[in-house]
């Protein structure tokens, strides 16, 4: 390389940073700016090629004249304002707009932003640096022209956008100059329209007789990139003739726009796809803008940018020229910014500066990688690229690859480059904050996927994994993607500004995809794609909503949001769907490509992926759920507020749906990326995995139930009574479809379906009675029927997607939304914690089912047997350990505190009783199932064997649902909440179910099994009475009441009997189930676990009597004196209850007979039963016989009585003589059982020991 | 199946639960009271006074407090009696009786046994009296305790047959009758030594006998649960306790040593055996002071839980 080269290199450097650090002074400026492109020209000169002394001699003559314009133009500002200082040229616009207009075309000229062509010269010197092996020039050449960026874009910030003090008006005469300027102006867009005879003729002077030696830097452009692009000019003209014609102008644009890209998309294409993606996000924000943008100011120049900004998306998804990707990039940047600065204030410059200049910076260093692409292969064709990519040596290619990684990396806002996103979103009109968001992060993947699999066709994956320790860019994407999803989970959990907690959880959504796509495999592409077009939807719902209650209510923090969704329903009903579905919930769109996504890292074997998008999922939860409660459930104080604009409806309303229907439906959705994968695996040379089923498979019962429950909705939004029909009906209908389906299910399932709608029907019925003063009714019974429905679904799932669709469905947002139904701050709190923690174990879950279908290749539950017995034992034992933890979670057992996992005491009591009877006897029933379907002994048996260090799993469950139903039991006697006693002892129940399944002998099953049917009947019993009493007054503990005995007889009585038999006395039918599993526990040697159920049984007594005396003895306390019997619709379902309780206690054997059934469908070996049997165990015994010979010694016992005085005679209880009001003498419920009340508090003290003592 | 509920109304209502236990029970009754007048150096009544006091109570009026839960308040009686006459019937007499098939289960018995406590501490519940509610308190607190060792026992006994018949625990208990007659009572085999003194520990405590009479505490509650109490209901409470005296001291006998020949010597031994045990126990009545509540509780879960617990440890590590 020359002296002379190395001289301008030296200027350049020099003459930028000069220009930096004076760039408070317009003038002074301009003179080292212009200076250090003297040293463009000497590096071109100084390389020593035809083509760089070309370039030197273009770059002259270029520079000669925008540099002339800027001068020019610069001149005049300077004059107006008396001073070149730039602070002084703020707000230059105002006065002299066609000056400061020009000052910033020739300024952006000479940049050589694209479109602007004043740095086609420069390029032309930076290829020769490059293509002579002189790479430092290009090197300095790129750093000077970022160096450049940095001085030149605050410039034209403050002469166009900023808003200054108004400047004395000085009028500049448009005079000599300014028509010197008009005509410089017209010179440089000439020169800019076509470089080539300028080119042509440099050349001539340099001596190249042939021109084709240059790159073609440009191609032409395609019709769906001129149509917006253009059309934006026309739309622009319509606008100064009435704002409605430009409004109509717009839509119709976006809409031929759309229609064009969808006619010329060809299936396959990964630009098409997102051409199309783009488009359709277009029209949305232009919709959306024609509501949003009305009436603010300069809506002509924000339509055009707009337009050109969905233009330059269309042109950087289907570019197959680099030339013209890397224009379309830059114009894209370009067009966005200055959307971001459209409000003009100090935080969107600053914001926006920092948005462009990163931006820009980094598709400088593309661009180096472009130039170097073409010095290579002589081409910027895409296809010729990637068919010379394999011959460019593995260093120079991953160096290539950075330099467009780094482009990529920045404009998707990953880290380290992701530090511009939350404020240029935040600071952005909202209808550009979507696409922002949604549609241009979404470009930078794009680009990233291009280079991968396109631009360099799978080389450099292949060839990276031959560099040992080396695996770029995979490991980078992986790394960086990774970080970014965890910087934006907690970013946005800890902002109080809603704009900018979205765009934090833009970064993390963004992050999520990069880490997916570091995974590198076809799977990790689908899901990738799938996720960036939901995320659109999505996030694009988000924004859009935010927006819309800004422009009624000027609402910008989490604070001023509080209740809107009641004040505005039909506007924020799309934001609840998007919020669901952005948390991964079904059935929305956003959960089949968090589900894919998931599986394809475990499926490559990328555990830790998947463990830090679940890790991002909660914290997400957490903000999320803040925000839906803040929304929708949080008192609404502000003034009246309208509706929004039909149009911001209806976009979100529509976007809302789609995302929807790519949950319910994904198959056309799967249909549009499939292709592309394939074309793009076919490149990669990746492996085509297939992918996993994705649509859930609704059974007739959960449709009904999930049909039914919209249509209660809506049919019950204005009489409760109606509603609460409707769900009753509903469910009965769901009854009937699970009868009619009983082909679907197996035997178990069917049961359980059966139980499932059964007790849905009485606990609906009940509710018409307890809801008939509640507010929101259909809502209850919305949110109730759906949880039902995903119940249904669960049971009759047949593949390990449908079994984590379903429990998602009814674990999460209908389980939260139904439990904080009183609106209470109480409730609220209650009910976030508990969606948190089961969101939490379903993250547990849904690792373990992801694995274990990812070990066995295969979701359906009839192979897993088969299949788990070809996979490893750790890794088999790994993913059932994971699966059982979160079954395990559900079911509110130790050794995670049982306070925060059992369900809320603030719910409505009918669903806290369906909660305890049957929701939660899923998490039993899924250690039954997955312990069946993969297996079971002859599975279980080797894993033992093959882990002899590793501890049983089975034998664990036992050990800590023993350990649970002790710690539980213990709680429940030493609690005085009406409602938490009796959650607690559901806890201490379920710990029974479990105990006995875990045991895996017939008896224990059976014993298990039966004992979760009693404690369904029994359990939802004595909810239903707590809710008799809750409904009528809002008590809390039981010492507030007493005496309810003699106020409501037949209550008490129902009480009596379920609460005697769930503490296991004998001959009730909880005591047959506990028998069962006492002796199942001896027979299997688990003596001490059996040991532990007996005396919990203790503990569940004394809760209950407890109870008893609290509520029902004594004299009445004042409230109890209001209260009386409940009416029919809540006597009716308890005594339905009772009485299939009393035939189960008579004869164990109507139960028994159909456990020994599914027993033996599910393949194990089943008890001896019979219809009219007694309970069968080592020593079989008969409750009837007990029954009998009870009833018969007390007939004896009352007839001693009834033969005795029959003088009954009443007075006042013995008070040791002196007259006590009644009332004022009573034990309360919170005295009782002194010393070992003490002793448990002591001993488990810790967890509530503030809530016990209340 | 008819025959099956005749033979189990037969032993509940006749031999060896009702009537008979009745008759045994209250006379058991009388020779207790007798003994221990005879340790207090009085002459003490007559051997046949409980059945005169029940007579008697008969024609007294029956008395329902104001504030009381009447369901309750009335059934809570009939529980007891009803429930300890059942458990006498499952319990075997060796070589004299075997409870039917349906009926013996040594876990079942054991929830049988706690009815009666349940029955009072409903009792003092339902009467509405502050008195009848510490009472109740006290009883549930300490059965939470009395209850831990006796599980422990039960445990050892069923594991110890279990272990020598082929099974891993058998709570059958004519099963355990059985094992006894061959392999030799319990009583002499070493490892179930610390049961038996558990057991023996647990008797006073289920019985209501000082020093562990705290639920009742005729000097601080006035009897608590029975305070509200009278005529016939509170006849068959004192029946109920009489019946359940024979009951836990029969359980002793088949859970430590059921031996003996069959027939009517047979029934003769039994009786016999039943009288040590009850003269036993009639000497801690008059000996004993009465313990606070905190201390039974605690006492219970130390020195008793540790003699279960070894007994337990003993039989499954065949040390």
């Amino acid at each position: 390389m020359s002296a002379l080269a190395w001289l301008g290199l030296l200027v350049v450097l020099a003459g930028e940073s000069l220009a930096l650090l004076n760039r408070g002074d317009l003038r002074r400026m301009l003179f080292f700016s212009t200076a250090s492109e003297l040293g463009y020209v000497l590096m071109g000169w100084g390389v020593g090629s035809p083509i760089g002394e070309s370039g030197a001699i273009m770059h002259l003559l270029y520079q000669l004249v925008m540099r002339a314009l800027v001068f020019v133009a610069a001149a005049r500002l300077i004059r107006r304002a008396g001073s070149s200082r730039v602070e002084a040229l703020v707000g230059s616009y105002a006065a002299a707009p066609l000056t400061s207009l020009m000052l910033a075309f020739g300024m952006f000229s000479v940049m050589g932003l694209s479109p602007f062509k004043g740095s086609f010269s420069k390029f032309v010197i930076l290829y020769a640096g490059i293509e002579s092996s002189n790479w430092i020039v290009a090197v300095a050449g790129t750093i000077g022209s970022i160096i450049a960026a940095f001085y030149f874009l605050p410039t034209v910030a403050a002469v166009c956008f900023r808003r200054g003090e108004p400047i004395p008006a000085r009028t500049v005469r448009f005079g000599i100059d300014g028509a010197v300027m008009l005509v410089l102006a017209a010179v440089t867009i000439v020169m800019s329209l076509d470089p080539e005879p300028f080119l042509v003729f440099a050349a001539h002077l340099a001596g190249v007789a042939n021109a084709s030696r240059f790159p073609e830097f440009e191609a032409s452009w395609s019709l769906p990139i001129l149509l917006p692009s253009a059309g934006a000019f026309a739309v622009f003209a319509l606008g100064r003739i009435s704002a409605r014609l430009r409004e109509v102008g717009a839509v119709t644009l976006a809409m031929s726009t759309l229609a064009l890209v969808w006619a010329t998309a060809r299936p396959g294409d990964l630009g098409d796809l997102f051409a199309l993606l783009f488009a359709g996000g277009g029209l949305a924000v232009v919709v959306y803008s024609t509501a949003a943008m009305r009436g603010t100011h300069a809506p002509g120049r924000y339509y055009f940018f707009l337009f050109q900004m969905i233009g330059a998306l269309i042109g950087v998804a289907t570019s197959h020229h680099l030339g013209n990707f890397y224009l379309f990039w830059e114009l894209m940047t370009w067009a966005s910014y200055i959307l971001v600065v459209h409000d003009q204030t100090e935080d969107a410059l600053k914001a926006g500066a920092r948005y462009f200049l990163v931006c820009t910076s980094a598709a400088y260093v593309m661009h180096f990688g472009v130039l170097f692409l073409h010095a290579r292969l002589g081409s910027f064709d895409m296809g010729v690229i990637a068919a010379g990519a394999p011959g460019i040596s593995p260093g120079l290619l991953t160096l290539i690859a950075v330099t467009f990684m780094i482009a990529f990396v920045a404009k998707a806002g990953l880290f380290p480059l992701h530090f511009w996103v939350p404020e240029a979103e935040r600071v952005a009109p909202t209808a550009i904050s979507a696409p922002m968001s949604a549609l241009l992060a979404a470009a930078g993947l794009m680009g990233a996927i291009k280079l991968l699999y396109i631009l360099l066709g799978g080389t450099l994956l292949a060839g990276a994994r031959s560099l040992p320790g080396l695996h770029l860019p995979e490991q980078a994407l992986m790394v960086l993607g990774g970080i970014t999803l965890l910087l934006g989970e907690i970013g946005a959990w800890r902002q109080t500004d809603v704009k900018r907690m979205l765009a934090y959880s833009t970064l993390a959504q963004i992050g999520e995809v990069a880490l997916v796509l570091g995974v590198g495999s076809s799977l990790a592409l689908s899901g990738a794609l799938v996720h960036l077009v939901n995320h659109a939807l999505m996030k694009s719902v988000l924004f859009f909503c935010v927006g819309a209650f800004a422009l009624r209510t000027g609402a910008r923090s989490l604070d001023d949001l509080r209740g809107l969704g009641k004040a505005m329903p039909l506007t924020a009903l799309p934001i609840a769907v998007a919020i669901l579905a952005i948390l991964a919930l079904p059935p929305f769109g956003g959960f089949v490509g968090k589900f894919l996504m998931i599986y394809a890292c475990v499926q490559a074997g990328q555990i830790g992926a998947a463990v830090v998008m679940l890790i991002g999922g909660v914290i997400a939860a957490i903000y999320y759920a803040r925000f839906l409660r803040i929304l929708f459930f949080e008192p609404y104080a502000g003034p009246a507020v309208r509706e929004a604009p039909i149009a911001m409806q209806a976009v979100s309303a529509t976007l809302a749906l789609l995302v929807t229907v790519n949950g319910f439906y994904p198959a056309p959705l799967l249909r549009l990326v499939g292709p592309v994968v394939a074309a793009l695996g076919g490149q990669g040379r990746l492996v085509a995995l297939a992918l996993p089923p994705l649509a859930m498979h609704w059974s007739a019962g959960a449709l009904i139930a999930a049909i039914g429950s919209v249509v209660v909705f809506f049919v019950g939004k204005r009489s409760a009574a109606r509603s609460g029909a409707a769900a009753v009906l509903t469910m009965a209908l769901a009854l009937g479809g699970v009868l009619l389906e009983a082909g679907r299910y197996d035997l178990l399932a069917f049961a359980f379906a059966l139980l499932i709608a059964g007790v849905a029907i009485l606990n609906l019925a009940y509710s018409a009675g307890y809801m008939a003063r509640e507010h929101a009714p259909n809502r209850y019974y919305f949110f109730f029927t759906m949880m039902v429905g995903g119940l249904l679904g669960l049971v009759a799932a047949k593949n390990l997607f449908d079994f984590f669709a379903f429990w998602e469905l009814m674990s999460s947002w209908t389980l939260y939304l139904v439990t904080i139904h009183e609106e209470s701050e109480e409730a609220l709190r209650e009910g976030t914690k508990y969606f948190l923690f089961n969101f939490v174990g379903a993250s547990f879950l849904f690792l373990g089912v992801t694995v274990l279908a990812a070990q066995t290749h295969s979701f359906q539950f009839t192979n897993l047997a088969h299949t788990a017995a070809l996979v490893p034992a750790a890794a088999l034992y790994g993913s059932l350990a994971l699966i059982f933890i979160g079954l395990l979670m559900k079911a509110a057992q130790l050794p995670v505190r049982i306070d925060y996992q059992m369900h809320p005491v603030p719910a409505p009591t009918p669903v806290s009783g369906y909660i305890s009877a049957v929701l939660l006897k899923v998490g039993p029933w899924g250690v039954l199932k997955i312990f069946v379907t993969v297996g079971a002994a002859a599975t279980f048996g080797r894993l033992t064997r093959d882990l002899p260090w590793a501890p049983d799993l089975m034998g664990t469950i036992g050990v800590i649902a023993a350990a649970t139903l002790l710690y539980a039991g213990a709680k429940a006697m030493v609690e005085t909440g009406i409602k938490r006693v009796l959650i607690y002892s559901t806890v201490s129940q379920l710990g029974y179910v479990l105990l006995g399944l875990s045991l895996g002998t017939p008896l224990g099953i059976a014993g298990g099994l039966m004992h979760a049917v009693n404690h369904m009947l029994l359990k939802n019993t004595l909810f239903l009475v707590a809710g008799s009493i809750l409904s009528q007054a809002p008590v809390r503990t039981l010492d507030e009441l007493g005496g309810l005995g003699r106020r409501m007889p037949v209550t008490f009585a129902i009480f009596f009997f379920a609460g005697l038999s769930v503490s296991g006395i004998p001959p009730f039918n909880g005591f047959s189930s506990k028998w069962m599993i006492y002796q199942a526990c001896f027979q299997s040697g688990h003596y001490l676990l059996g040991l532990a159920a007996m005396l919990s049984s203790l503990f569940t007594l004394a809760a209950i009597l407890k109870f008893a005396h609290g509520a029902f003895m004594g004299p009445a306390s004042p409230v109890a004196m209001t209260m009386r019997e409940p009416p029919g619709v809540m006597l009716v379902p308890m005594l339905t209850l009772v009485a299939v309780s009393a035939v189960i206690s008579a004869f164990p054997g109507v139960l028994l007979v159909p456990v020994s059934h599914v027993q033996t469908a599910l393949g194990l070996e089943a008890v001896q039963a019979t219809w009219l049997g007694g309970v069968p165990g080592p020593s079989p015994w008969h409750p009837l016989g007990l029954a009998l010979a009870l009833g018969g010694s007390g007939l004896l016992a009352w007839s001693y009585r009834r033969l005795s005085s029959r003088r009954r005679t009443t007075g006042p209880i013995y008070s040791g003589g002196v007259i006590i009001p009644a009332g004022r003498v009573e034990l309360p419920a919170s005295s009782l059982y002194e010393t070992p009340a003490r002793l448990v508090r002591e001993l488990l003290a810790g967890p509530d020991r503030a809530a016990a003592d209340e | 199946m008819s025959d099956i509920i005749l033979r189990v109304l037969l032993a509940a209502l006749v031999f060896p639960g009702g009537l008979f236990v009745i008759v045994l029970g209250l006379g058991l009754k009388g020779l207790e009271r007798r003994i221990v007048a005879r340790l207090q150096r009085r002459i003490g009544p007559p051997l046949l006074q409980p059945f005169y006091d029940l007579a008697k109570l008969m024609r007294k009026d029956g008395f329902v407090p104001e504030l009381a839960q009447p369901g309750v308040f009335l059934l809570a009686p009939l529980i007891g009696v009803a429930s300890m006459s059942v458990a006498m019937a499952m319990l075997p007499i060796a070589g004299v009786y075997t409870p039917a098939p349906v009926f013996g289960d040594l876990i079942v018995l054991f929830y049988l046994i706690s009815l009666p406590a349940l029955a009072l501490m409903l009792a003092g519940s339902a009467s509405s009296s502050p008195f009848g509610a510490i009472g109740f308190s006290r009883e549930m607190a300490l059965m939470l305790a009395y209850e831990a060792p006796i599980l422990l026992v039960i445990a050892a006994v069923a594991l110890h047959v279990g272990r020598g018949t082929g099974a891993v625990a058998s709570f059958d208990l004519a099963g355990i009758v059985d094992y006894q007659r061959v392999h030799g009572p319990f009583l002499l085999e070493w490892r179930l030594v610390p049961a038996l003194l558990a057991y023996l520990a647990f008797m006073p405590a289920n019985l209501g006998i000082p020093p562990f009479d705290i639920p009742e505490a005729e000097t601080e509650l006035a009897e608590g649960p029975l305070l509200e109490y009278s005529g016939a209901s509170l006849g068959l409470f004192k029946l109920g306790a009489a019946i359940k005296t024979l009951v836990i001291a029969a359980l002793g006998i088949v859970l430590f040593c059921p031996n003996g020949p069959t027939g009517a010597l047979g029934l003769l031994l039994f009786v016999v055996k039943c009288i040590v045990v009850i003269a036993g126990l009639a000497l801690f009545r008059v000996t004993m002071g009465r313990m606070r509540i905190d201390q039974a509780v605690l006492f219970y879960l130390k020195w008793p839980v540790l003699l279960g617990g070894l007994a337990l440890a003993a039989v499954t590590l065949r040390i």
